[in-house]
């Protein structure tokens, strides 16, 4: 799978997470290998604590315009 | 000769004989309310009318709890009552005793039959209900953009998975609200959402109509992306929600169910961790595990080969653990402080508890270093080819042998032979 950081979308990242942890967990690995899980594993929790913590998400609306539908800020008040 | 009467027996009179007129008491009249006046008293004074015709009207305080509607101008009802006569003024007037409104009747026939007939199309169908996406990344909202319904997302959503919210501003009663429901459905599919909320506040049947419309419920049951209804009022459920592949009893409710609990994710996350540490140390318990085995097995020939394999592996591990734990703790501690502490003192331990071992170990492997030994005076004795002699039955007068010392090598041929008793 695309480890990407940027790339992955929180639900990819917390699936690859959750299967590094079973690996961890199950997997006959040695310490190499566990050692790499582990730190992609962390990787991915950073990534999506990240997400989660993000509070800039935009709320716009859609505006028809004579140029078609654009979009703008929306505040509610 | 004509009698003469006064304007009050007049006026009684012809109170009197439309009292006893059958044909205008105890009858149903239709038309449209205007002008309609709310007393203190609890009457109602209003205009009934029809396209030509008009007539007052007036309904007792006594008579309104009758009615499960409030009337309002504009509005058509069917009344029944009877006519009387206001004898001071010479009017006569329509007194109401209940009504309904007409056109509702009409609505629920049309709620009906466009029900059972998507319905037969299997519209409804529990298999065509998608699931919604578990983390979406734009939610898209068809409402009004003035009403509590968009308010009440936004609030919601700040305390939910973080999403951004892409609003049509749709009309959502009245005449073209159908129609603006169905091009803000339209519209956000083309952007993309990955869930769209479609919903409004809770009023009377007519003024939810819109959702119950078979345009409405088309563009919903053609939508790529879920639908979730969310048609503010807890008990009847328009069409929309019936097609909807999710419905939501207020639009609170629709945010919720489009975005999960942030503190709940966090707490998921945590959980990983724990789990992740637990295996970690598991495994450095099951390595010391091997590493005895090994060291077990090592024989004095491979020892010296063996040992700085080890010793450059454990050194390579240490640093490994070092840079992948200790630098990412670091990291960790102050970036999540609150949430981490305790978790970030259990991988210290286990760490400060692994480089303890790991040290252990490479005093126990370097202990059996058959090199050690060279220090202290001995030698050690192979074949030509480099295998050790432990025995003197191994070698007779003539073989060649290799004797290595602390710091070097000798090449010898052996003399003489004699075995111990």
């Amino acid at each position: 799978m695309n480890e990407n950081k940027e790339e992955m979308t929180f639900e990819e990242s917390l699936k690859t997470l959750e299967q590094l942890v079973n690996e961890l967990e199950n997997g006959n690995l040695d310490l190499d290998e566990a050692l790499e899980r582990y730190e992609r594993a962390i990787v991915l929790r950073d990534r999506c604590k990240k997400i989660l913590d993000e509070c800039d998400r935009k709320v716009q609306k859609m505006i028809e315009t004579s140029e078609g539908m654009k979009k703008e800020d929306f505040t509610d008040d | 000769m004509a009698e003469t009467v006064t304007v009050t027996q007049l006026n009684t009179r012809v109170r009197s004989v439309l009292s006893e007129c059958r044909a205008v008491n105890d009858i149903w009249v239709a038309g449209e309310m205007s002008n309609l006046k709310k007393y203190p008293s609890g009457h109602y004074y209003f205009t009934l009318k029809d396209n030509s015709s008009e007539i007052r009207g007036v309904m007792f305080k006594q008579s309104r709890a009758r009615i499960d509607f409030e009337p309002q101008d504009n509005m058509k009802v069917t009344a029944f009552g009877r006519v009387d006569l206001y004898v001071e003024r010479g009017s006569y007037q329509f007194v109401v005793e209940t009504m309904q409104r007409s056109g509702v009747g009409d609505l629920y026939l049309a709620y009906d039959a466009l029900k059972r007939k998507l319905e037969s199309e299997g519209l409804f169908d529990s298999s065509r209900k998608r699931s919604l996406p578990r983390y979406p990344r734009v939610i898209g909202v068809v409402t009004s953009p003035t009403g509590a319904v968009i308010h009440d997302i936004i609030t919601t959503s700040r305390r939910r998975f973080p999403a951004d919210i892409l609003l049509y501003p749709a009309q959502v009663q009245g005449d073209g609200a159908a129609e603006s429901i169905v091009r803000g459905i339209k519209a956000l599919n083309r952007e993309k959402v990955d869930v769209l909320i479609v919903g409004r506040g809770g009023g009377s049947i007519e003024d939810l109509w819109a959702f119950n419309e078979e345009m409405v419920a088309r563009a919903i049951a053609a939508s790529e992306v879920p639908v979730i209804s969310a048609v503010g009022h807890e008990t009847d459920f328009t069409i929309a929600d019936l097609v909807a592949d999710v419905r939501a009893p207020t639009p609170t409710g629709a945010a919720e169910l489009a975005l999960r609990d942030r503190t709940e994710l966090i707490k998921h996350l945590d959980t990983d961790m724990i789990r992740l540490n637990r295996s970690l140390s598991n495994i450095l318990k099951r390595m010391h595990y091997r590493f005895g085995i090994l060291e077990s097995k090592l024989t004095p020939r491979r020892a010296e080969q063996k040992i700085l394999m080890h010793s450059i592996r454990l050194d390579e591990l240490y640093s490994r653990m070092n840079s992948a734990l200790s630098d990412r703790i670091e990291t960790m501690r102050r970036r999540f402080i609150r949430i981490d502490s305790n978790m970030d003192i259990h991988v210290r331990t286990m760490i400060g508890n692994g480089k303890k071992d790991l040290l252990r170990y490479s005093e126990r492997l370097e202990s059996v270093n058959p090199m050690r030994v060279l220090d202290r005076g001995y030698t050690l004795m192979t074949d030509a080819e480099g295998k050790p002699l432990t025995s003197s039955r191994q070698i007779s007068a003539g073989s060649e042998i290799n004797i290595i010392l602390k710091d070097g090598r000798a090449e010898a041929e052996v003399r003489k032979v004699e075995m111990r008793k």
